[in-house]
């Protein structure tokens, strides 16, 4: 006992106590209540076991899967065109000497916006019938889009908003990425005779690969703040044609109050994201090797 | 009823130039208490707290805290919350008689709380509404039911007249039949620069525009067991009306994803004909700072359905307090004055319904003295809706969660995803699950 209270234990415990506070015993508490017919209005149901009951409900839910398919669809189509705007931001930014402070400091107005409000200016961009987007198109003898009724152009106004509000994330990092690019192996390539493409292609991208797995991971985890601009358009509506995960689970846990069921259905998620982020960690220690940091 | 004294103002009260008939009032000394209080947020919401307040906290001598203030979807979330919580750290919280059956036994029975003489002075049929499995839960703030806006000129046109009498074979009038409304807004749209009407197409919202198309086409949603019967003829009816006002293109397009705000902005915009609403949005119509139909619009009661009965899906706002609450006189003290004569009146200026008798007769009688004539149809034309054809969707915890399983497939049949009968035979499925869970059958 004496050795263990003298021990680098000791010095731990705050950290091991903080972390089962907010991490491990919500974390337990949650993945019980997904074993349990848990109603938010009826507090004593939290206590009655049901087994899997909640998850085999879920196995055979039609709604439930295609919700899945679709946030990985949205997810990944999200997250790479984020990446490739971000960068091209990032690589037009790098290369400005002017005013590049207050471009970068301009560059990160989306982010500060609330996905609520984000959710709003969107929405009523997009509406139909007094939005301004159809408006302009009538402007101009275009007829009016359904952008928030058609499955299509719904996930796809969706994906608009989220990536206005979060490209910005990859600019930044990716920015700080290239600002920490070492000048010489690029001069010494110029000096060689490559040209700006073959520069960016074998040097640039290697170099920023681990900033970009990185941001990746950290987008991968944060991208379900989407969750309020969805709520704000479409409510995963309409006919379901915009469900995510987010939004079904939201629904089932705090407007139906069945909040066991969608625990059930946030520890399946979970799955998703441990997947991509497990992936986004994979190829950052592979660009890691590549360029020898380890 | 430590503390509490009842005084019965035989003197009319005086608001502005009309008198009020007199009230049972609810002071009492609470200096040194302070209520927590959870409310219901909003631009039209937030004038009556502004106002009520101060006059109570002036008083009694009581403090009150707004703990939270937000819409009443937030509110209902925060509330579930509390309930898992063990939470439950307020005495008065906004309500809604649609949302009461969900909150078990957290709120107060007033029965034996508030005065059968300050009860007397609400209308006693919104006062049953308030009642979860005979206690009474809720004291009422204002009530909703829907009328049909519309402009007026569209009406007056002599060209529109003689043309839709011609297509249609029946003179050109504010509609009195639903059918009617479907005529009128096939013949207005022209899309896409206006269209005839327009339906809020999402979640509580278009199911209970549903729902009460069921009701006035003669149907039900549930049988006496709650067993769901909206599977039926007067379901499919009801169905197929936004169906064909969709295919017609007599709505816009993106009705779906319409909520309250989204059909209120779009009649004022000047490019819908009709618009079934509610009455909050009257002096907004025809405020011309925020509106293009201002000086235009005319009102009736809700058209009938094929059943002979009016749409009249109806609610009332309302404040509950918690059994947890450790000064419920106060509480008490407090809910009588947020429905009061005096907040009554100032709601009934922006245009909401009384759920005070007294209060009827007095704004009718005020805007009478101002010849403000657009208001008085108005409050005329609300006070038959509400007497006439009002009817609660059913007093159940189980309302929201059964409207989240109704409206996506009322949505799918609305884009042709699915037939109307497939739609309805899904929702009726998933209801009876729900329906079985809560042990209904």
């Amino acid at each position: 006992m004496k050795k263990f209270l003298n021990g680098p234990w000791v010095l731990l415990l705050p950290t091991v106590i903080v972390l089962a506070c907010v991490v491990f015993l919500p974390l337990l508490i949650s993945l019980w209540t997904s074993f349990t017919p848990f109603k938010l209005t009826r507090p004593d149901t939290l206590y009655k076991f049901v087994g899997f009951r909640n998850y085999e409900r879920l196995f055979g839910n039609y709604d439930f899967w295609v919700a899945f398919g679709r946030t990985v669809l949205f997810l990944t189509i999200a997250l790479n065109l984020e990446l490739v705007f971000g960068l091209g931001i990032a690589l037009l930014i790098n290369k400005i000497t002017y005013a590049q402070k207050t471009l970068r400091t301009l560059m990160m107005f989306p982010m500060m916006f609330s996905p609520i409000l984000v959710g709003f200016q969107w929405k009523y961009i997009f509406n139909d019938n007094i939005g301004l987007l159809n408006n302009f198109l009538r402007e101009f003898g275009i007829s009016p889009k359904p952008w928030l009724v058609d499955t299509f152009l719904a996930n796809m106004s969706i994906m608009a908003a989220e990536i206005w509000s979060s490209t910005s994330v990859f600019a930044i990092l990716l920015l700080a990425g290239l600002m920490g690019i070492p000048k010489d192996p690029i001069e010494a390539a110029k000096v060689d005779g490559c040209n700006s493409w073959q520069v960016f292609k074998n040097i640039t991208l290697p170099f920023l690969m681990p900033f970009i797995f990185i941001a990746m991971t950290i987008r991968s985890l944060d991208v379900a703040r989407a969750y309020d601009i969805v709520q704000m358009m479409t409510g995963g509506g309409p006919a379901k044609r915009t469900e995510l995960l987010w939004t079904l689970i939201s629904r089932t846990g705090y407007v139906d109050a069945k909040m066991g069921l969608a625990n059930a259905m946030s520890y399946i998620s979970i799955f998703l994201s441990i997947a991509f982020t497990f992936f986004f960690f994979y190829k950052l220690m592979e660009a890691r090797k590549i360029l020898s940091y380890d | 009823m430590l503390r509490l004294f009842l005084s019965l103002i035989f003197a009319a009260s005086l608001f502005g130039t009309v008198s009020v008939k007199a009230e049972t009032e609810l002071w009492g000394d609470y200096n040194g208490v302070t209520l927590r209080v959870k409310l219901i947020g909003g631009g039209q919401y937030e004038n009556l707290y502004n106002e009520v307040i101060p006059w109570w906290e002036e008083n009694t001598g009581g403090k009150i805290e707004i703990v939270t203030q937000k819409n009443h979807f937030e509110l209902d979330k925060e509330i579930k919350k509390d309930i898992a919580s063990g939470n439950l750290d307020f005495c008065v919280a906004s309500n809604h008689t649609s949302f009461a059956a969900q909150y078990g036994s957290i709120y107060t029975d007033l029965n034996g709380i508030m005065p059968a003489s300050v009860l007397a002075d609400y209308t006693p049929l919104i006062l049953e509404h308030s009642t979860v499995d005979g206690r009474l839960v809720q004291m009422p703030r204002h009530s909703d039911v829907s009328s049909l806006y519309y402009q007026k000129s569209l009406y007056e046109d002599a060209d529109n007249k003689a043309n839709f009498k011609a297509k249609y074979g029946y003179d050109l009038t504010p509609p009195d039949t639903w059918d009617q409304v479907k005529d009128q807004s096939i013949f207005f749209s022209n899309p896409p620069d206006f269209y005839g009407t327009q339906y809020v197409g999402k979640e509580e919202a278009i199911a209970g525009r549903f729902y009460e198309l069921v009701v006035a086409n003669g149907g039900a949603l549930f049988d006496e067991d709650y067993r769901p019967i909206f599977n039926s003829d007067a379901g499919i009816e009801s169905l197929e009306w936004f169906i064909d006002l969709y295919n017609a293109k007599a709505v816009p397009e993106g009705v779906l994803n319409y909520l309250w705000d989204d059909t209120g902005l779009g009649f004022a915009s000047g490019t819908i004909a009709m618009n079934l609403d509610w009455a909050g949005w009257a002096g907004f119509f025809n405020d011309p700072e925020n509106s293009k139909v201002a000086g235009d619009i005319g009102l009736i009661r809700a058209p009938m359905g094929s059943g002979g009965l009016r749409t009249g899906w109806s609610g009332s706002h309302t404040f509950s307090m918690t059994e947890s609450c450790p000064n419920k006189d106060a509480a008490a003290s407090f809910m009588w004055a947020l429905t009061s004569n005096k907040a009554q009146m100032i709601e009934a200026r922006g245009g909401l319904s009384p759920t005070r008798p007294a209060i009827w007769d007095a704004i009718i009688a005020e805007k009478e003295a101002e010849g403000d004539e657009f208001m008085l149809m108005v409050f005329e034309t609300f006070k038959q809706s509400l007497s006439l054809d009002a009817f609660t969707p059913p007093l159940i915890p189980e309302w929201i969660e059964f409207t989240n399983v109704l409206y996506p497939e009322l949505q799918a049949a609305i884009l042709g995803d699915k037939t109307p009968e497939q739609a309805l035979e899904t929702a009726s499925k998933k209801a009876t699950e729900i329906m079985e869970d809560a042990g209904y059958f």
